[in-house]
């Protein structure tokens, strides 16, 4: 495929996102989902916290935390689940005739989740400050704002790496909820993750959620990005490996449903 | 109400569940993932405030697969284009999901004593219940008054088809409303009230009441309030999805938009 060819597909298909997404759900609702779920999500684990008393687990800890969570949360589920979708509206097999590799497709569908995490974490940062009292006095907000964007393009290539199961399993949404809230656990988001056994900090290390929380609580407290390049290079890198696994699963998955004909079973 | 349909609904359920029983794991992990973290938080703490995250878990994991069962198995319907059909049919919807509902409700045990055996192996968590018999009864109790509140909540999966949309605003707010893991009292007061009419806090409260020695329940009330609380609350939840559902079913019915998209 040619690059106009690609980039044709990957608008396409965003665009595609956006209408299937509004027209399911209309945004007055998408924004609710965003508002309600955000502001529990979050002041459940602030009570959690106010009521442990751990004083390593502050509001503050907690609140940062969970509001680089809600972008895994958001991006994560919405991409991964994105080719199990297809599968079970009966579409994938449609996709799979196509001469586009199904990556360029999902990829491109899987704008719609990206957005939508994004906004998530902004209105966390928001009940952050104007709910919950964490000060944004010291904060460098550029490094805030190009965390965020990593944050969401490092999730995306992991979001696609599992939702690229989806086209061989029966769906991709089992495996989806695992990844997207493993984080409350392994990644640092309300506790650190010394507390962790030493086997699972590694796979703690592995996940680019663990550098996007880290960075973010640095940069509230003023890091400039110069002080986070090792976090923002971790995310790049793990993204970009997470992507390529992507790449060959997709082709993996596709060729394999193509040969065994099983595009369509459940 | 006909008890043939609530049979069958019941039965239908169950053979979807063994059919494809994956969609347990999903309502297992965020409960047992909120347990963990608590119990991560306390560090090295054991006796009650152990014993409390874990029934807590359990709790949460009942009240995701109540909710998530609800909102799956109607979305399904219109997916299939089963939905039609139900609505055509002389039974009435609310009987189905009745019977649908008791099938969730089983797997929702069936999910709590999961979390409670995975969180004694994990952590060792010495799961030592004051009364084990009334312990039992109060979960069964608990877990008939949340299924009373997913029937309520269910009404809306019946009326719309953003059935993810619903079950996703409602998970959190239960979780936290409940007492499930941290106790109403640490609630501001605006929200403890709205958790005093919560027939699963009354259920919650009477668990912890049982099986942790020495617990004060809320609001200082004896155990047999709280059965008596959870049973009126849970009746006149059952009541309003009743009269809902029977609104619901009558619109869709009139203006044919069971399964618009």
């Amino acid at each position: 495929m040619s690059e106009t060819t690609t980039l044709q597909v990957l608008k396409a298909t965003a665009k595609n996102s956006f209408i299937n997404k509004f027209t399911l759900t209309p945004p007055i609702y998408w924004l609710i989902q965003i508002l309600v779920v955000s502001f529990f999500s979050m002041y459940f684990f602030v009570i959690l916290a106010d009521y442990v008393g751990n004083p390593e687990v502050t509001v503050t800890y907690v609140v940062v935390g969970n509001a680089v969570q809600s972008v895994a949360i958001t991006t994560l589920a919405s991409v991964s689940q994105v080719p199990g979708t297809e599968k079970h509206t009966g579409t994938l097999g449609g996709l799979i005739q196509t001469p586009t590799p199904l990556f360029t497709i999902f990829l491109g569908m899987s704008t719609v989740g990206i957005f939508t995490g994004f906004c998530s974490m902004l209105v966390s940062l928001a009940y952050a400050a104007f709910i919950f009292n964490v000060s944004f006095a010291a904060c460098n907000f550029l490094s805030v704002a190009i965390i965020m964007i990593f944050t969401c393009l490092s999730l995306t290539g992991l979001g696609l790496m599992v939702g690229s199961v989806g086209i061989h399993l029966r769906t991709s949404a089992i495996i989806a909820n695992i990844v997207s809230y493993i984080g409350l656990l392994i990644s640092g988001v309300n506790f650190p993750i010394s507390y962790l056994p030493d086997w699972v900090q590694i796979i703690s290390n592995c996940m680019p959620l663990t550098y996007a929380v880290e960075a973010t609580r640095s940069a509230v407290n003023g890091a400039s990005l110069a002080d986070l390049w090792l976090q923002i290079v971790m995310m790049t890198v793990l993204g970009i490996i997470f992507a390529i696994i992507a790449w060959y699963s997709f082709r993996f998955f596709e060729k394999k449903s193509r040969i065994s004909g099983t595009s369509d079973n459940f | 109400m006909s008890f043939r349909a609530v049979k069958a609904g019941f039965r239908q359920q169950a053979i979807q569940f063994i059919t494809d029983p994956q969609w347990i794991i999903p309502s297992l992990i965020l409960p047992f993932l909120f347990t963990m973290v608590m119990l991560f938080i306390y560090r090295d703490v054991t006796g009650p405030i152990v014993l409390q995250a874990v029934l807590g878990g359990g709790v949460l994991g009942m009240w995701a697969n109540t909710l998530f069962a609800s909102s799956f198995t109607i979305a399904y319907d219109r997916m299939n284009g089963t939905f039609e059909p139900m609505l055509c049919s002389p039974t009435r919807i609310f009987d189905i999901l009745l019977g649908r509902s008791l099938w969730n409700a089983f797997i929702g045990l069936l999910n709590a004593i999961l979390i409670f055996i995975v969180a004694e192996l994990i952590f060792g968590t010495g799961l030592s219940l004051m009364n084990p018999i009334g312990f039992f009864f109060m979960l069964i109790l608990t877990l008939f008054s949340l299924s009373s509140v997913g029937m309520l909540i269910s009404t809306s999966f019946v009326f719309t088809r953003m059935g993810s949309f619903f079950s996703s605003i409602f998970e959190y707010p239960i979780y936290v409303l409940s007492g499930a893991l941290v106790p109403i009292t640490m609630l501001p007061t605006s929200l403890q009230y709205i958790s005093y009419i919560l027939p699963p806090a009354w259920g919650i409260d009477a668990m912890k009441y049982s099986a942790i020695e020495g617990y004060e329940s809320m609001m200082g009330v004896s155990v047999y309030t709280d059965i008596l609380v959870i049973l009126i609350l849970s009746a006149l939840f059952l009541m309003a999805s009743f009269l809902v559902m029977s609104k619901v079913e009558r619109r869709i019915l009139s203006d044919g938009s069971a399964t618009r998209y």
